[in-house]
């Protein structure tokens, strides 16, 4: 399949004028996200996710390696007809109202803006600001920008959509929205390359993962291969005598939660102490293998102290 | 159409600008300083010596204008400044160029958008004039055309020059620049009095800046001298070209310059 986006063995080294002074934002980073896939670009602040995601805009240039989208250069006319882009803290023209920016977006993308009433319409429905055509994007909320800034990414029905932060400023049930919109689009096909922070989300709708940090590339694959499963289960039972816990639950993690009692133990003693626990009448609700999170594998490759120097 | 969306957005920008609406309130505060006086003196003209009261008032007039017509040239600097200083400060530029819009696009809309405003400012200015002719007890007895174009050239050369510094500059920065390139162009016009500089330097200038004279409606119209001074369409034509061909000098340096700059939030 050909890749949507392709980053070759990129750097970028900010010069400080006047000075020797430099900075490598990124150091020698190559992948590659393929149509289709909704890839996960994650890092700590400061990592170069941003510096990336403008580089693959045409915004930056790198100073070695090569980035292709849709197989052209960066910043081609051709591949931006293509991209839908959300930078990250979005700023509009405070004097339009959504109706307008999205009609001058319009405008923007070669199209005409007079017979884009329904599909206005209908994008800001999705983004939940139907009601709000009148007012002046000046005088909306910070999650409110971000939504517009949402509706104008998808405004041309791009294959690409690039999203940084998507659901920065946004209220859990505005992040929510956000995600099943994701989904949406992600079963319509639409290939999506985003950045964000907060990886609960992620974890629920990426296919890929690429994490950064200190400007290099420190772990890439597909999200079922980085979270595979562990060598542990974890079992839930209605109760467990104490007795058990003592005996053969020895070296388990057992621990109350409102569902149960979690028990977590190696994959090889799952046969012997589920046995056990309906020996001991206790009724098994639960067994899942255990996986870890986004969450757990990002912080032990960004935590590895000098893994990504 | 892109460039014109652009355009028309960056004249919406411009005329709801807090700092170009100080800008005009200032300007307008003064000329109606200035237009109090003036009244003052019509007034008392006919009681004294009118003869004397005429001389006094036609100057003045003369003043309000070269003062509004310099104004003018300020107003085109900053705005070709701001209206893209602004995008890159605030980060619209990034959503704008994230279109299919190539970066010379982008700037010749902006470029556009200001010749726009100024258009409109050229508008007023033109019956300022009239209104002022009237208060002087003068008639404007020529085709208005060389107070529109004259002016709207002057402003494309420093506004293309606005743009040119801010593509590597802070808009302050190249506003005084402007600012200084105006000056200069005026000390060493060829009609002005010897001045501090050596010659050969006055020369050089004189080649390298912009020849605001040459490009001055006053040259063929002044309120003290309301008819327009006999002058070939050869001289409006070569007069006209040069100021076109300085602002499209200044135009493309810009576009190559931001072709290939980093765009980021300043």
């Amino acid at each position: 399949m050909a890749a949507v986006i392709e980053f070759q063995h990129v750097t970028k080294i900010y010069h400080r004028v006047f000075s020797e002074e430099k900075l490598a934002a990124l150091s020698d980073v190559s992948f590659e996200t393929t149509a289709g896939q909704v890839c996960a670009f994650l890092g700590p602040n400061g990592a170069g996710k941003t510096t990336s995601i403008n580089m693959l805009m045409g915004f930056f240039f790198p100073t070695s390696g090569q980035i292709r989208v849709f197989e052209r250069p960066p910043g081609d006319l051709l591949a931006k007809k293509q991209i839908g882009f959300l930078p990250e803290n979005f700023a509009f023209h405070k004097f339009l109202t959504a109706p307008k920016l999205l009609r001058f977006h319009l405008q923007l993308a070669g199209r005409n803006p007079n017979n884009a009433g329904s599909r206005i319409a209908d994008l800001l429905a999705k983004v939940k600001l139907n009601g709000y055509e009148n007012l002046k994007i000046g005088r909306y909320s910070r999650g409110m920008v971000q939504r517009i800034g949402i509706a104008q990414a998808l405004l041309c029905d791009p294959q690409l959509i690039v999203l940084d932060e998507p659901t920065s400023g946004l209220d859990p049930a505005g992040r929510r929205e956000v995600l099943q919109l994701l989904a949406q689009l992600k079963a319509e096909g639409k290939t999506i390359f985003l950045s964000s922070h907060i990886l609960p989300e992620v974890e629920q709708i990426a296919d890929h993962v690429i994490i950064i940090n200190r400007g290099k590339m420190v772990r890439s694959g597909r999200l079922q291969d980085l979270l595979a499963t562990g060598a542990q289960v974890e079992i839930v039972a209605d109760r467990v005598p104490h007795e058990l816990a003592q005996s053969a639950l020895r070296g388990a993690i057992v621990e109350p939660t409102p569902q149960g009692v979690r028990v977590v133990v190696d994959t090889a003693r799952k046969r012997e102490t589920v046995e056990a626990l309906w020996a001991a009448g206790s009724d098994v609700i639960a067994m899942t293998p255990l996986r870890s999170t986004l969450e757990e594998l990002f912080l032990k490759e960004v935590d590895q102290p000098g893994g990504a120097q | 159409m892109k460039v014109r969306a652009i355009a028309l957005n960056t004249f919406s920008g411009l005329v709801r600008n807090k700092i170009i609406i100080l800008f005009c309130a200032g300007c307008i505060c003064i000329l109606l300083l200035m237009l109090a006086s003036l009244l003052t003196l019509r007034n008392l003209r006919g009681t004294q010596n009118a003869e004397m009261m005429q001389m006094a008032v036609l100057p003045l007039i003369a003043s309000m204008m070269t003062f509004v017509s310099g104004f003018g040239s300020l107003l085109a600097a900053w705005s070709a400044a701001d209206a893209v200083a602004s995008e890159m400060r605030s980060g619209t530029v990034l959503a704008v160029l994230a279109r299919p819009v190539r970066r010379w696009e982008f700037l010749l809309g902006k470029f556009l958008g200001v010749q726009l405003m100024m258009f409109v400012f050229v508008l007023l200015m033109l019956g300022l004039n009239y209104l002022l002719a009237w208060i002087g007890g003068a008639t404007i007895e020529t085709t208005p055309w060389v107070l529109i174009v004259y002016p709207l050239v002057r402003y494309m050369i420093y506004s293309a020059l606005g743009i040119l510094l801010v593509t590597v500059m802070h808009p302050i920065v190249a506003f005084c620049i402007v600012l200084v390139v105006m000056i200069a162009a005026g000390l060493v016009a060829p009609g002005n009095p010897e001045t501090f500089m050596p010659q050969w330097l006055r020369t050089g200038l004189f080649y390298v800046l912009p020849s605001s004279n040459l490009l001055s409606e006053t040259r063929f119209l002044t309120i003290t001298r309301a008819t327009l001074r006999a002058a070939l369409w050869t001289d409006h034509a070569t007069a006209l070209a040069y100021g076109l061909d300085y602002a499209l000098v200044c135009f493309l340096l810009a576009a190559w310059i931001f072709r290939s700059r980093s765009l980021s939030r300043d």
